[in-house]
């Protein structure tokens, strides 16, 4: 390739200067646009107020868009009731039983980033990735499996069962690399019942009129 | 000023997916080193067996469902076939060969001892998955030995002496430390 | 290994070293020979050189049974040298190492037992006469040890090596002397095998290990509809990957069906897969595109209905007056498994001109060297002479690798270039392809004299049939032996017996897999004894006791089972225990299984204790290995999915939908061994068939559920 640049070097050094710049350009503009292009982009750029503006009604219909939301697979396999995440769209049993740990992050020879690497594994059945994958740590399990409406609308909102969330934190956990990643899943697995778009809006909605929990 | 190399380089900084572009990739297995040209969306396994030649670790399923391919990187058990080559570049891969220099690793000399193996196949993994457990927990109970250990799958049905291994393996390592 | 001929050997050796074999001959006697490539009639075993160097070979292949030591162990027994001694060389197959280079049917020791040891007996004896020829005293005044012969009285010693040429010149005795089982040192220890350091740090090699100069490797496309046949295919964009070499279309032969692929060679085995992604395939699916598990699985169901072909009648259940009020029926059915040995399955194979190697793991070395009709040669068109195989370790048999189809097409794939290539079968391939254990129903029915004595019981298999997979010439209005094989012969005394079998259509290709159909009509066979002994209210083992009164193997096993187990200790609430045995061509095994019924509506396995009857025993820890692992295998089969079709392809695909059985689920076992003369029985496959129904047995016990069909999931009870 050397020997053909040489020979055409003389009518094509400035083309080609401005060519590779052009391509490095293009590249940075395009890399800025997120490592995540493949998600859904729409890192939503509207303020968001902290303010409460109390309404048990609109609460409360939020809250149960966020429910299905949180009670997919894709949310729930990581929320798991036990000590072993689940796993698929039917939330069984992740394979081969790999347990949470102290820290969430698994024991041994299975712990979960050995395996759920920083991005999906190309292909069907293989281990899909993000850069932080972990359960919550035993000390603050923050169970989704099996939890009524009520409480886990309960649940969120309390900073000794939530992971030390206030309201603020609470208000930006919409955007976290965790919860993002549950919309990459990687080919073959089922997204959640909405975009993340239509769930974040849900997700502010439901807390900035109140957080109410559901009668049930 | 022209080097028509930078393209590569840049592919290389920002690592996107590839379609089948060969690279030079630095690798560090069983403390050598080793320059290997290959499409960093190989797989590890495919690169440590037929590319350094290495065929101790082993293909079994190709989506990390059972084990044979366990090697460690930077002495955590990942699983080879579902290990990108390119995540191993710079790190410290080690592969059963490496794991010891005379078959003499605690968890090796209690295989040879409780004679484990049947067919042999699935063991590179199962001893680099224990080796993991042996290390982090000296006192492993069976709940924890199971706990390790289930990602590991033996067809011919050795658990009961794989078992029966790990806590020999941990005793072995417990008089190794003692007389150290 | 080079042709072992004596003209070789000094070639290789570089000196004038005498060497001579021991062995067999064709009918089974002792023999000796000085030139293999001359010796007609005559097996090798054993090689004694006057450099001192004892090579046994070993024809039985390692795939993890242990023939590499127990198989040796006979021959070194009696010939007084330690398997650390001799140089053990497995067999590749070679000519001159005889037809039985073969491991299945768990034969290697049942059927070599005394023969090996008569080799060994032979060549001692001889290696004594020589020395005491020298010596010039009685044979009696000479004792062997070590590889050598002593003289008692002078205690001078030569060593074999010293006697060999003299040796080659005696006759062999015709009944060597055996030694007695208090004089053993090998036989009935638990010895070490001199493979297992290699697969405990990666050194051992594997047929899918294997690298030659210059290799290429190569992956298949098969029809995803099994039956399909190849219309076209576009290799266009395969060709444009990188390290593709070559898309060719290869034919495999698995028993009567021929089947064709697309192979896609490259110069790794990652760019083959990526060439094989991007094939455009036309398959004529030939309407099995129609073919659904659950439609076969009813049509079987009504073919139950027929009397089908009669395989065997003691007395005459017809004839016999048993009141419907006495009798039992029931319907039982197994699934279709696939056999998962862990190495997949791989072939390398390098075509030059009109010569052939092979590198593989297999179980049937003989045939891929044969020259029988049914032999490897006739169906790629190579002359026997002409083809030379490189046999490695195996990493899983299970009946596997007794069919030679992947040998076949990788032989195909090589003709296409003068490179070695290497084919690999990923899990997917294993998974979808098969070929399969056929599924198996049985229809039972056992009837009851006034007095409560059972009087009747009939078998009926119905199942695809075994022989017709494999021969295109098969008899359908025969029995398929394999598949009804021990419903008949258990020792249970029952004064009418009646046996049959309906055999179906199926085009999926079936194979043996461990333990052949005894891993699925032990089943059916001893749940039914247990309904049986429930509707005749009577203990489960004391009912089959009542019917094993006359000596047999199978009674002095259950004794001994009773004793060892504890069974006549009551199981405590929620728990509960089943007991079952079988006897058929391979062995003898009883076990009982103890389960406890959780809370959770799950059954934990909790402990199983085996009896199996050996008759003699080499290697007592390699016999339990086998035993617990064969435990473990029969639990995969009773408890997990099986392989189904829909839209005739197979539905499963690797472990994540086909799992097998994990650390996690292993119960504990205890396994005793029965070795107290009489016929030699095998361990490989025995500890299997027993386990199914003694552990649905147990179920029953605990929970009052009965499970007829296999799967059964442990944990939706």
């Amino acid at each position: 390739m050397k020997k053909q640049l040489e020979n055409q070097k003389r009518y094509r050094v400035p083309l080609r200067a401005f060519t590779v710049i052009g391509v490095i350009l293009s590249m940075i503009i395009l890399m800025s646009f997120g490592l995540n292009y493949k998600t859904n982009k729409e890192v939503s750029k509207t303020p968001v107020t902290l303010a409460v503006k109390k309404d048990s009604i609109t609460s409360v219909k939020a809250f149960k868009q966020v429910y299905t939301v949180l009670m997919s697979a894709r949310c729930m396999n990581c929320h798991p009731s036990g000590n072993i995440p689940l796993q698929g769209d039917d939330s069984h049993l992740h394979t081969m039983s790999p347990q949470r740990g102290v820290d969430g992050k698994g024991v041994y020879a299975m712990k979960c980033a050995n395996c759920h690497q920083a991005t999906n594994t190309p292909g069907l059945h293989t281990p899909p990735g993000n850069t932080n994958w972990h359960l919550p740590p035993a000390d603050m399990r923050m169970v989704f499996q099996g939890r009524t409406p009520r409480q886990l609308a309960k649940q969120l909102i309390d900073p000794k069962q939530n992971g030390h969330k206030d309201f603020k934190k609470l208000i930006e956990h919409a955007d976290d690399g965790l919860v993002l990643s549950g919309w990459n899943p990687g080919e073959g697995r089922k997204l959640p019942p909405m975009s993340h778009a239509a769930f974040k809006k849900a997700w502010i909605t439901w807390l900035q009129t109140g957080a109410y929990a559901p009668k049930k | 000023m022209y080097n028509p190399t930078l393209f590569f380089e840049y592919y290389h900084l920002f690592k996107w997916e590839s379609k089948n572009i060969n690279l030079m990739i630095n690798l560090n297995v069983n403390q050598k080193a080793y320059q290997i040209d290959a499409d960093p969306n190989m797989p590890l396994l495919w690169v440590i067996r037929d590319i350094i030649g290495l065929t101790g670790t082993k293909y079994g399923c190709g989506v990390a469902q059972c084990g044979a391919c366990v090697v460690h990187l930077n002495g955590e058990a990942v699983r080879s076939c579902v290990t990108k080559v390119s995540r191993a570049e710079g790190q410290k891969v080690t592969t059963i060969e490496g794991l010891s220099n005379n078959n003499d690793h605690p968890a090796q000399v209690a295989w040879n001892e409780e004679n484990v193996p049947q067919c042999g196949y699935c063991h590179s993994g199962q001893i680099m998955s224990a080796a993991v457990l042996l290390r982090e927990n000296p006192n492993p109970t069976d709940a924890d030995i199971d706990s390790a250990m289930a990602g590991n799958i033996c067809r011919c049905g050795t658990y009961l002496r794989i078992r029966k291994a790990i806590h020999l393996a941990a005793e072995i390592q417990k008089k190794e430390g003692a007389s150290k | 290994m080079k042709d072992i001929t004596r003209r070789n050997f000094i070639k290789s050796t570089g000196t004038a070293g005498f060497a001579f074999w021991l062995g067999l001959s064709a009918r089974g006697s002792t023999s000796k020979a000085l030139d293999l490539a001359t010796a007609k009639n005559f097996t090798p075993f054993i090689l004694i050189e006057s450099s001192g160097t004892i090579t046994i070979y070993n024809t039985k292949p390692e795939m993890g049974q242990g023939t590499f030591q127990s198989f040796p162990a006979l021959i070194a027994e009696e010939l007084e040298v330690s398997l650390e001694q001799v140089t053990i060389r497995q067999s590749n197959g070679e000519k001159e190492l005889g037809t039985l280079q073969r491991a299945g049917g768990s034969a290697s020791i049942r059927t070599s037992y005394l023969a090996m040891r008569k080799v060994g007996a032979s060549a001692r004896e001889v290696l004594i006469q020589a020395a005491s020829n020298k010596w010039k005293v009685n044979a009696d005044n000479c004792y062997v040890e070590s590889g050598k012969v002593i003289n008692r009285v002078t205690k001078a010693s030569f060593t074999y090596g010293e006697l060999a040429e003299d040796a080659s010149k005696l006759e062999l005795p015709k009944e060597p002397k055996l030694k007695e089982a208090k004089d053993f040192k090998i036989l009935g220890k638990s010895g070490k095998r001199p493979d297992i350091p290699l697969k405990t740090c990666g050194k051992a090699e594997f047929g899918i290990d294997v690298q030659v100069p210059g290799m290429v490797y190569a992956t298949v496309e098969r029809c995803p509809v099994i039956g399909g046949t190849l219309k076209s295919f576009d290799a266009g964009e395969a060709l444009k990957v990188a390290g593709v070499e070559k898309v060719v279309e290869v034919e495999r032969v698995v028993g009567k069906y021929h089947f064709t692929g697309i192979a896609v060679i490259a110069n790794s085995y990652w760019a083959a897969l990526q060439g094989r992604k991007k094939l455009k395939i036309v398959w004529d699916t030939k309407g099995f595109e129609t073919f659904q598990s659950s439609a076969y699985e009813e049509h079987l169901r009504s073919l139950g209905k027929q009397d089908g072909i009669t395989d065997k009648t003691i007395g005459s259940v017809e004839m016999v007056k048993v009141s419907p009020k006495d009798t039992i029926e029931a319907f039982y059915e197994t699934p279709l498994i696939a056999h998962h040995a862990l190495e997949p399955m791989n072939c390398v194979a390098q075509v030059k001109g009109d010569k052939l190697e092979i590198w593989t793991s297999t179980q049937v070395p003989s045939s891929v060297t044969g020259s029988t009709p049914n032999d490897l040669h006739a169906i790629v068109g190579f002359t026997p002479d002409n083809i030379k195989l490189n046999a490695k370790f195996i990493g899983g048999g299970f009946g596997r690798r007794l069919y030679m189809d992947y040998i076949i097409e990788a032989v195909n794939v090589a003709k296409h270039t003068d490179k070695p290539v290497k084919v690999i079968w990923s899990r997917e391939d294993t998974t979808e392809q098969g070929p399969f254990r056929p599924m198996t129903f049985s229809q039972l029915k056992g009837g009851f004299s006034e007095e409560g004595k059972l009087i009747s019981f009939q078998h009926k298999v119905i199942s695809p049939s075994y022989f017709e997979s494999m021969r295109p010439d098969y008899d359908k209005t025969k029995v398929d032996a394999i598949m009804v094989e021990g419903i008949g012969e258990q020792a249970y005394e029952i004064p009418n017996v009646k046996t049959s079998y309906v055999r179906a259509d199926y085009h999926v290709p079936v194979a043996a897999w461990r333990s052949v159909t005894s891993s699925t009509v032990a089943f059916p066979h001893e749940c039914f004894i247990d309904e049986l002994a429930y509707k005749a209210k009577m203990e489960p083992f004391d009912f089959r006791m009542s019917m094993l009164n006359k000596p047999s193997d199978t009674k002095r096993v259950m004794q001994k089972l009773r004793e060892v187990s504890g069974w006549d200790k009551k199981s405590p609430k929620g728990k509960g225990k089943g007991v079952a045995v079988w006897e058929f061509f391979a062995g003898l095994c009883a076990q009982v299984v103890e389960v406890t019924y959780r809370p959770d509506k799950t059954i934990k396995v909790d402990r199983v204790i085996a009896v199996i009857d050996l008759g003699e025993v080499v290697n007592p820890d390699n016999v339990r290995n086998q035993v617990e692992g064969a435990i473990i295998m029969a639990l995969g089969a009773a408890t997990k999915p099986g392989i189904s079709l829909k839209n005739g392809q197979v539905v499963e695909h690797n472990f994540y939908d086909n799992p097998l059985v994990r650390i996690n689920e292993a119960p504990g076992i205890e396994v005793h061994i029965l070795a107290e003369g009489g016929k030699v029985k095998g361990v490989g496959e025995p500890g299997l068939p027993a386990f199914a129904p003694a552990l649905a047995n147990a179920i029953f016990a605990a929970t009052g559920k009965r499970f007829r069909k296999m799967p059964f999931d442990l944990r939706v009870i």
